[in-house]
């Protein structure tokens, strides 16, 4: 069931790719995107098509329901992204920085008074660094 | 985030772990930005700033992401509160926000973000400027990071301090030294969010052309094409520029604005892309001769595999 869920998915995907491809292909204006794209790979820059945008666009979408975020707030989320931002953001959702303060605090508390002290961390607000 | 685990943090953590209080003084020795600017201090930068103005909006858990963005925005004009914003930024699984989707929350709010050099410099430039500046922090160590976002709203540079609006705190005074090194376990990574028109006071020029064409994505038309415009006041040579003022124009449906900006686009840069829309344009102005010589160009300029102006051009000749 799984399987065919995902073949299906990638099927939707694909003939998506091709619509707009063709309605890039279409449409009058070159898009201020493409024109910074371009510019960017002929300065050497590695420049992503529109299918593996899509699929990250996907991807980030299926992952920030996962973290649970609001099936429609993770749509909207993911059209407001750049192409450049969206891919980064498929690669790097799970590993990359989340502010929020304070996770595995608890277990380093006084490592962390020490350092506070020392003026090398922040994490407690009554700290005052020797320097 | 052992990823960004940093060998020298480490390596400092272990001897202050170590050594006792009164050796401290060694473990300082590395040259930090605060010293530097403290000891060569630029000319156009002041003393002591203080964005006072800047809203607060105090957080207790994990919104600082929602809070920080909605302090920005209100500051920039473009008033909000966290709650509004948590929906576009907050992963409740990470209990945090991510970064990427910082700037996005502050794009669909109406502000242009730019991130900024990673200097310590710039940082208190843009405060200089009136600008609030997000900031990400490692409050914690490199292996046992605790990521938080707060506002830079002021710094003083005699008594080596940053002012934060950060979590709770509505004025929080940390060390300019500390700040530094909570800071530059982020990798240095801060932004500024301005309302279309404003340009950041030090941001790269690739930052700044990054952050507008993402703007475009997220804006009305007409403020998309407002920040193109101030962008070309300071980059005139960029070509992405150019192009965007030409699209946001077409896009709030000012045809003579739009052919102006493809026109200027086109001579300055010989770039198929310019001439290409530039046919389009007067096309739709009812000057069909001038557009086929135009798209012609496009056509002679454009790249092989490049269909933009050859269709443009199909299409123009055909119908």
């Amino acid at each position: 069931m799984k399987s065919v869920k995902r073949f299906l998915s990638m099927l939707m995907i694909v003939c998506m790719a091709n619509l707009m491809l063709l309605q890039a292909a279409q449409a009058s204006l070159i898009p201020t995107d493409q024109v910074a794209r371009s510019e960017a790979s002929a300065k050497g820059e590695s420049p992503h098509d529109r299918l593996s945008n899509l699929m990250s666009r996907e991807d980030v979408v299926t992952q920030l329901e996962k973290l649970g975020v609001d099936p429609q707030d993770a749509q909207t989320r993911v059209a407001a992204l750049t192409e450049e931002e969206a891919v980064m953001l498929a690669d790097q959702i799970e590993s990359a920085p989340a502010g929020g303060i304070i996770g595995a605090i608890l277990l380093v508390f006084f490592v962390l008074l020490i350092t506070d002290v020392l003026g090398f961390t922040k994490v407690f607000p009554f700290t005052r660094s020797v320097r | 985030m052992s990823d960004m685990s940093d060998p020298s943090g480490r390596r400092r953590f272990l001897s202050a772990a170590v050594l006792s209080l009164p050796l401290v003084g060694g473990l300082t020795a590395c040259a930090t930005q605060t010293r530097g600017l403290r000891a060569n201090r630029p000319a156009n930068l002041p003393t002591r700033v203080e964005l006072a103005d800047t809203p607060f909006f105090p957080d207790e858990s994990f919104y600082c992401g929602p809070a920080t963005v909605a302090t920005v925005l209100s500051a920039a004009g473009l008033p909000t509160d966290p709650e509004s914003v948590a929906d576009r930024v907050f992963v409740p699984g990470r209990e945090g926000s991510l970064q990427i989707e910082m700037l996005v929350a502050a794009r669909r709010g109406g502000a242009v973000a730019t991130v900024l050099p990673g200097t310590l410099e710039s940082l208190l430039q843009e405060i200089a400027a009136g600008h609030p500046v997000v900031v990400l922090s490692n409050l914690g160590l490199s292996w046992a990071p605790s990521w938080h976002y707060a506002v830079a709203i002021g710094y003083d540079l005699d008594a080596s301090e940053m002012l934060l609006r950060s979590g709770p705190m509505k004025r929080q005074q940390m060390a300019m030294r500390t700040f530094e090194h909570t800071w530059r376990r982020a990798n240095h990574w801060a932004f500024v969010a301005l309302p279309p028109g404003r340009l950041p006071a030090t941001a790269l020029e690739a930052d700044a052309v990054r952050a507008m064409v993402a703007f475009e994505r997220n804006a009305a038309p007409k403020q998309a094409a407002q920040a193109y415009r101030a962008g070309l006041k300071r980059w005139p040579d960029n070509l992405v520029l150019a192009i965007g003022l030409g699209n946001a124009s077409y896009a709030a449906g000012d045809l003579p604005g739009a052919e102006a900006a493809f026109r200027a686009a086109a001579e300055r840069h010989s770039a198929s892309a310019a001439w290409n829309n530039l046919a389009v344009v007067l096309d739709e102005l009812g000057r069909r001769p001038e557009a086929i010589a135009a798209a012609r160009k496009a056509v002679e300029l454009s790249a092989a595999g490049e269909e933009g102006p050859r269709e443009t051009l199909r299409r123009l000749l055909g119908s």
